[in-house]
């Protein structure tokens, strides 16, 4: 399960991770989906680019 | 004391103070983290968890759920230590209730408050998975607290404010344009039409002296005013950015006032 907030500022993270993950699923690029979330600092994109669902 | 509203967003506030002092400016930021209050999950009661999850990290997990609550309802909710009731009340806590049976993922919408007005910002937090047959059900407690006591309980993600930089560009300045092609964050650009080196977005600055470096002939200073900040504040949704700076000028001028009374003799 991914952390429900970026570890290192607080931001809620989670909420955008299925969408996050729906869109790069469909071949979108990660930066663009990114961007249009909302997601800017580089230690909240780190939590949903480095995240790996494992079950 | 002078304030300009650069950029206003549902959770984002970007304004500049100006003719004030780093002290001052600190205070803002410090009480704006830790002192003002929000409601956030406190207690968990588990009934039944058969989730591969262990109960207390999803109880860590619901704690980290940012409730939405307008001012009205928040400040009706009583600080749990200022209430009289002995563990919980109505007055000062609100229960949420969580029921849902597996497969599938357990999201933030699937939480019910017992009042409408305090519910979870985002409905879209995936909480915890369960596999058939598996079943969650637990009451929630939300209380009121401040982020000195535990993280939950901080409104702003992002709270921070920088000088105001000030950018000197000396006469004698030979206009080789190195300075506008070293700055990573475009605020210096060359205009062609009075051939000169010119700022083009200043508050942008963040003062890295990359143009400095490349100067042969040091004609570029980057500097700040002391009395200048720019203020940003970003909130998880749970309180508006107004309303956090707002109730923490509060808490600010009542810390003030209690000084005062203390040195006037009282208690």
């Amino acid at each position: 399960m991914i952390p429900v907030r970026c570890i290192s500022c607080g931001k809620v993270v989670s909420a955008y991770f299925d969408e996050y993950q729906n869109r790069t699923a469909e071949g979108e690029d990660p930066k663009v989906v990114l961007d249009d979330l909302g997601v800017n600092r580089y230690c909240c994109r780190r939590m949903l680019i480095s995240h790996v669902e494992t079950w | 004391m002078e304030i300009d509203v650069k950029k206003k967003q549902e959770n984002e506030l970007v304004f500049i103070i100006r003719d004030s002092d780093l002290s001052f400016a600190n205070a803002i930021r410090r009480i704006c983290m830790m002192e003002v209050p929000k409601i956030a999950i406190e207690d968990v009661h588990m009934i039944k968890n058969e989730s591969a999850m262990f109960d207390e990290v999803l109880a860590h997990r619901l704690g980290l759920v940012p409730l939405f609550s307008d001012s009205e309802s928040a400040e009706a909710l009583l600080i749990p230590s200022e209430c009289d009731c002995e563990d919980q009340c109505p007055k000062c806590s609100v229960s949420l209730v969580l029921r849902k049976k597996g497969p599938g993922v357990v999201y933030t919408k699937d939480l019910s408050s017992e009042d409408s007005k305090i519910k979870p910002v985002h409905d879209t937090i995936p909480l915890l998975k369960l596999m058939e047959d598996q079943e969650v059900e637990l009451e929630a407690t939300a209380r009121l607290g401040i982020g000195m006591d535990h993280a939950k309980w901080e409104p702003t993600t992002a709270c921070a404010y920088k000088h105001y930089p000030h950018i000197t560009i000396d006469e004698k300045c030979d206009q080789c344009q190195k300075c506008a092609d070293a700055c990573p964050r475009g605020v210096l650009e060359f205009d062609e039409k009075t051939n000169q080196i010119k700022v083009v977005d200043l508050e942008n600055c963040s003062m890295c002296k990359s143009c400095v470096r490349v100067c042969d002939h040091k004609y570029i200073t980057i500097g700040h005013k002391d009395s200048d900040f720019i203020f940003t504040i970003e909130t998880d949704g749970s309180i508006p950015p107004e309303e956090v700076l707002i109730k923490a000028c509060d808490v600010l001028s009542n810390k003030a006032d209690k000084i005062i009374t203390f040195c006037e003799g009282g208690s």
